[in-house]
């Protein structure tokens, strides 16, 4: 495929496989029966040669699943051999080590079959609001956090594995959520084997393999050039993060070195038995987010981009946790990745970096009895302030590094005895800076149940707020109140009528020595009423 | 109506374009005048003027003008409406700049987002509160309110919305708002977000009503000079405008919510493509409508554009879904990418080629212009592959310079691709036809449908350029070229039917609803169209109804629209609404659920007749002679340069055939009838081309 004709062949059908995976997507989405697929795409859906290559996905993903999602196929096949597959198969775990980090997250992979032979997976990766157990912030093993699905057909020749949907029906809190959800992932799947056996079909494609090669081949390319620009050497950066009794470290060494990357975590923190540990399918994930963000934003997704891409963690360490630690809330250490990536490569890429968000995402799950005597679970999602950038402002409450959509307030109450009193965004929690960090919000939830309702969260950056970068001053840091009384940062609490529960999101960190803020700007900050109008801001 | 005459107007960005039709005998007169970007009235009043002259008919004489305009969408993207204030209930005035919260782009560090049409200071806040049930929490705070109001006459602003939390449940406090504001801040428009939108989704709806409220004053002179630029002409008859969704309204509708004219001019387009496909006696066509920028397309059946109930205007990245601001609209569904004559084709960092979605624009426009741009683009392929002439451009107003082109080409994407000039043009024109094909396809699969079971039809500058090599890549086995691409959009405009469409939201339970309440509401809401029906002169027999009802499951977030039957209205059949709706539900998504389904909203067209417009009575126009012109190189894939005979198409009349490869040339078009395609010539002057 070294010819002008060839070239123009792999543009084509890459494009092709791309669309595909959005059509999987959207026909998953229209068809999910969780809010938290609908309304937050808390999903991704993604391509993989016969040898387990990623090569495409959709364009609207979680990041972290992206990555995640040929490693979770490799465990898979290990257990389940390829040569045993057949058509109308679908595989599925949510086991944490060998998927997203935790038990949340569902795995599927179908083997699509052209004339007999295996020739593809489609797999998706969904988020789901319960998974039974009795997750809490206290949680001290994986065996709390609810039921772990090894590595498994849920359909064997396209008839459902009816033992394996009786066990989850009899253990999830949400099971015709959680099941909806899956129906409409095998169905995305239909489609997907239709229509690329079409597409091969049409191009007289008999194997995906040279395709898959040279589209991995050229990503790689892509890839070492952007590293050899930049100068070999290790790059190093450390966070603090708020942890659960003591504060935790997070140790990063970047170290570049002819075309190729390596991040090291080394330093870090020991496991915890608390729900925070990060296991290393989740760190690679979140760090290689970073590194692509970086050196190929544009580029496609796939195996070859991350060839030149190694991350290393000791082990028992808060980021590559042993079994049976607790990961429940992985993203609380997992979403510190890219901060450190990025602000260890910030001396030497001052012009791509942008200073820390008002990350890890917050979130709030609420339990209790619905309107009709019902028992519900509801999560909702509460983004921070984007960090500023070299070249402007921090958005306000824009998700990150995660890419989960708010859901709609009328939406919510209409689901849930509940009554959001306030969304707006809080004055003077964006960093000071050349460029000012986006502001962070604040969700006021007053309970209109006649039952009692509990809130469970885990929040960070309340002790350590985001950091500014390059001369920016730091975000606000996160707040929780209960009828105005301070609250800690991870726990649950209970709701009696009319009680209310506030968030306040972090804001992002500023960018760049603040005396160098333009005049236009800040008469912007002024207008808006949103800079300098605080206690915060004196 | 013996020899009465219409007018159909559409304003592009360079070219207004009028068409008048005789009823009765079907007679065309098209007419071209250049845009007047500043005072667009000034192009269609001089524009009317002129083709009545052409046609000799006498002011009087003339129907209405109906109209399709981009002032509404340019307005937005160009943010060129007027300052707006918006009032919303206490705790919530951000949610309009905070959003959904999520990136379009979750690579781009840098990511940007559109600036809210209200900046902070304009969004005002009042004590109120409503439950998502209708029932009153709080009651509106009226002291507040008029606090907020006395600000807002002292801010300036030209206009207001107004949106509260779950006022499409119970608009009480919207309305007793809005009366507040009338009484202290006389003069200001003001748009209620709950009567523009009676569904829920808090964002989605300040995000529209604010958006209306930011063209209205600007929509509102605009149309006001109209008419009294055609009333001083002598056209009595006055003005009607065309919605987003193809349907036609009176001026004065139109002016209520003007946002509901987003997409008016390239709704025109797909009546255009209804029009031409019932002409070809096609049930499902796909308009497919390139020009300098971007390439549009849109699903037709049963001479019904699909439609949906929302639209995203002026993104702020490339085309991308979610960069732009959501508008609760029924448009005409499209898809548009960002890929026409003058998209810039590179090569990316992988090597591969890689066509738009930035566009050389007209100036400098593309290399073969001539005007100073050096970077190859759509325009100059087709040039280089032998489907555009350099001699007969715009009918030879406009000559263009093949070496310029082959030199872009060569020196940006050959050379370094190690390719001829020629090679790499085809491959910029395979890449942009594959985008295209792409996008279309998986726009129809959306939908359920498979796009090859369509039949396309080539508008636009560069429509049929591409038609034939587009429809291939798709499966489609036949494509409409008619006559007169560039001016099809004001045709559409004459064949649409006058229609309201007119929205309740109604969250229940399909076996909770109360059957005799919401047969009143349909009934209310019927009546409310058949007036304004009757208001734009449509006899009560010709009327239609149309009521549907927007389902989902209980606890899914999407709906799916399934017609409301007969036997659900006049019975109160509640299983017949819930077959309807798994109908539909099936159809997109091949099952059904086991849960309940819900209402969400009801919808009632109102429509009259849709316009009877004979092009097979309309005389010829005048043309040439010889059918073939010439005969020059042109490139096939697989096989290179290839003699084609290059045709003209005035010389062709009913029943004439053409075989490709061949190149079909009118003034500003040309169709490339690649080998193997056949066309044949049909009454109305369209070629029907098998493939």
């Amino acid at each position: 495929m070294a010819d002008g004709i060839g070239t123009l062949a792999v543009g084509l059908l890459w494009q092709r496989m791309t669309g595909l995976m959005d059509e999987v997507a959207h026909t998953f989405v229209r068809t999910s029966f969780s809010s938290v697929v609908r309304e937050n795409w808390d999903l991704a859906v993604g391509l993989m040669d016969a040898r387990g290559r990623q090569f495409a996905q959709s364009t609207r993903s979680v990041p972290s699943f992206n990555a995640t999602m040929p490693k979770t196929l490799g465990h898979m096949l290990a257990r389940l051999p390829a040569a045993s597959l057949k058509p109308g198969d679908v595989l599925i775990t949510n086991d944490s080590w060998f998927g997203t980090g935790h038990l949340n997250d569902i795995t599927m992979m179908a083997p699509l079959f052209r004339d007999g032979r295996l020739f593809a997976f489609v797999g998706s990766v969904a988020h789901t609001v319960d998974v039974g157990g009795a997750p809490r912030p206290e949680a001290a093993d994986s065996y709390e956090e609810g039921l772990t699905i090894p590595p498994m057909h849920i359909r064997r020749a396209g008839a459902d594995n009816q033992e394996l949907f009786d066990l989850l029906y009899a253990n999830l809190r949400e099971p015709d959520e959680t099941i909806g959800d899956l129906r409409a992932q095998f169905a995305a799947y239909r489609i997907a084997e239709e229509r690329l056996n079409r597409i091969l079909a049409e191009e007289g494609i008999t194997d995906l393999a040279p395709l898959v090669d040279e589209i991995c081949d050229r990503s790689e390319r892509a890839m070492r050039a952007a590293l050899s620009a930049v100068p070999d050497g290790t790059y190093r950066d450390t966070l603090d993060i708020d942890g659960f009794d003591a504060p935790l470290k997070l140790c990063c060494a970047v170290t570049i070195k002819d075309g190729t990357i390596t991040v090291d975590y080394a330093g870090t923190s020991a496991q915890i038995d608390r729900p925070v540990n990060s296991p290393m399918s989740f760190t690679a994930a979140y760090t290689a987010y970073a590194v692509k963000c970086l050196f190929d934003p544009n580029g496609p997704n796939n195996d070859g981009v991350f060839r030149p891409f190694r991350v290393t963690a000791p082990d028992g360490t808060l980021v590559n946790p042993r079994r049976p630690a607790p990961v429940w809330g992985r993203h609380l250490t997992g979403h510190y990745l890219p901060p450190a990536v990025l602000g260890a490569l910030a001396p030497v890429l001052p012009d791509r970096v942008i200073a820390d968000c008002g990350s890890p995402l917050w979130n709030v799950y609420f339990r209790g009895l619905d309107r009709r005597g019902k028992r519900f679970v509801k999560m909702y999602f509460m983004n921070g302030g984007h960090g500023a950038r070299a070249d402007g402002d921090g958005p306000g409450c824009l998700s990150f590094p995660s890419n989960v959509a708010a859901q709609s307030v009328e939406q919510f109450e209409h689901q849930v005895p509940m009554l959001v009193e306030e969304k707006s965004f809080i004055a003077d929690s964006g960093g000071n800076g050349r460029y000012r960090g986006g502001h962070g919000q604040r969700m006021s939830f007053r309970s209109l149940s006649a039952t009692p309702l509990t809130a469970t969260y885990r929040h960070e950056r309340v002790l350590f707020p985001p950091r500014g970068l390059l001369g920016g001053a730091p975000g606000a840091p996160g707040r929780e109140y209960l009828n105005g009384e301070r609250l800690p940062s991870k726990t649950r609490v209970t709701l009696k009528a009319e009680d209310l529960i506030v968030f306040e999101t972090p804001g992002g960190g500023g960018f760049g020595n603040p005396a160098e803020r333009s005049a236009e700007a800040l008469a912007g900050d002024r207008a808006s009423g949103l800079v300098g109008t605080t206690k915060a801001a004196e | 109506m013996a020899n009465g005459y219409r007018i159909g107007v559409d304003i592009g960005g360079t070219f207004t374009d009028l068409v008048l039709l005789e009823e009765g005998t079907g007679r065309l007169v098209n007419e071209k005048v250049l845009t007047t970007p500043h005072d667009p009235e000034q192009a269609v009043l001089s524009g009317v003027a002129s083709i009545l002259a052409k046609a000799g008919v006498a002011a009087r004489d003339a129907l209405p003008v109906i109209h399709g305009t981009t002032l509404v969408a340019n307005a937005l993207i160009e943010r060129k409406g007027v300052k707006v204030a918006l009032v919303t209930t206490a705790g919530f005035r951000d949610v309009l700049e905070i959003g959904k919260e999520w990136r379009y782009d979750i690579y781009d560090l840098s990511i940007r987002v559109p600036e809210p049409l209200v900046p902070r200071a304009l969004r005002f806040e009042v004590g109120e509160r409503m439950l998502a049930d209708g029932t009153v929490r709080a009651a509106l705070d009226e002291a507040g309110m008029r606090k907020v109001a006395a600000a807002i006459a002292a801010s300036g602003v030209g206009a207001v919305a107004i949106c509260f939390l779950h006022a499409y449940a119970n608009d009480a406090h919207e309305r007793r708002a809005e009366a507040i504001l009338r009484e202290v801040a006389p003069g200001l428009r003001i748009t209620r977000a709950s009567a523009l939108v009676p569904e829920l989704g808090e964002y989605e709806r300040a995000s529209t009503a604010v958006a209306n409220a930011y063209v209205q004053p600007v929509f509102d002179a605009y149309v006001q000079r109209l008419e009294e630029g055609l009333q001083k002409g002598g056209l009595t008859r006055g003005l009607y405008l065309m919605l987003s969704d193809g349907g036609t309204v009176t001026a004065e509708a139109a002016r209520a919510f003007p946002i509901r004219l987003v997409q008016s001019g390239p709704a025109g387009g797909a009546q255009a493509a209804a029009l031409f496909g019932a002409l070809a006696s096609e049930r499902r066509v796909m308009a497919f409508d390139m020009g300098g920028t971007t390439a549009k397309a849109c699903l037709i059946e049963d001479g019904e554009p699909d439609r949906a109930v929302e639209f995203e205007v002026a993104r702020v990245f490339r085309f991308k879904r979610g960069s732009g601001l959501p508008l609760k609209v029924p448009v005409a569904d499209m898809i548009e990418i960002g890929a026409g004559g003058g998209s810039i084709a590179r090569i990316d960092r992988l090597g591969l080629v890689q066509v738009g979605p930035d566009s050389s624009g007209s100036d400098p426009g593309p290399a073969c212009y001539g005007l100073g741009g050096t970077l190859p683009t759509v325009s100059d392929a087709d040039l280089m592959l032998g489907y555009l002439d350099a001699g007969s451009f715009l009918g030879g107003d406009m000559v263009l310079k093949r070496e310029l082109a082959e030199q872009a080409l060569a020196e940006h994407l050959g050379k370094p691709l190690g390719m001829s000039a020629a090679e790499a043009a085809w491959a910029i024109h395979e890449t942009v036809n594959e985008a295209m094909a792409q996008a279309a396809s998986i726009h129809a699969l959306e939908k359920a449908k498979r796009v090859s079971d369509y039949a396309l039809v080539a508008l636009g500058g560069a429509g049929p350029v591409h038609a034939c090599h587009v429809a291939r890549k798709m499966g489609v086995k036949r494509v409409i070229a008619p006559l007169g691409a560039g001016v099809a959009s004001a045709l559409g405009m004459l064949a649409a039917p006058t229609a309201f469409a007119i929205g309740r939201a109604q969250v229940a339970a399909l076996s909770a609803l109360d059957l005799k309440a919401t047969a009143a509401m349909l009934g209310a809401l019927e009546q409310e169209g058949r007036d304004l029906v009757a208001g734009a002169g449509v006899p009560a027999a010709a009327v239609a109804v149309r009521r549907t009802c927007l389902m989902r499951y209980a606890g899914q977030g999407h709906e799916v629209e399934a017609a409301v039957p007969d036997a659900f209205i006049a019975a109160g059949d509640r299983a017949a609404l819930a077959e309807s709706f798994a109908s539909a539900y099936r159809a997109l998504y091949g099952r059904t659920e086991s849960a309940e389904p819900e209402t969400v909203s009801w919808r009632v067209v109102v429509s009259g007749p849709r316009p009877r417009i004979d092009l097979a009575a309309a005389p010829r126009p005048a043309g040439g002679s010889r059918r073939v012109k010439g005969e020059r190189p042109c490139w096939v894939a697989g096989q290179g340069f290839v003699p084609a005979a290059v045709i003209d198409r005035y010389a062709l009349g009913p029943g004439d055939v053409v075989e490709g490869p061949a190149l079909v040339e009118e003034r500003e078009a040309t169709l490339v009838l690649p080998p193997g395609a056949r066309a044949r010539c049909d009454a109305a002057l369209s070629l029907i081309i098998d493939l």
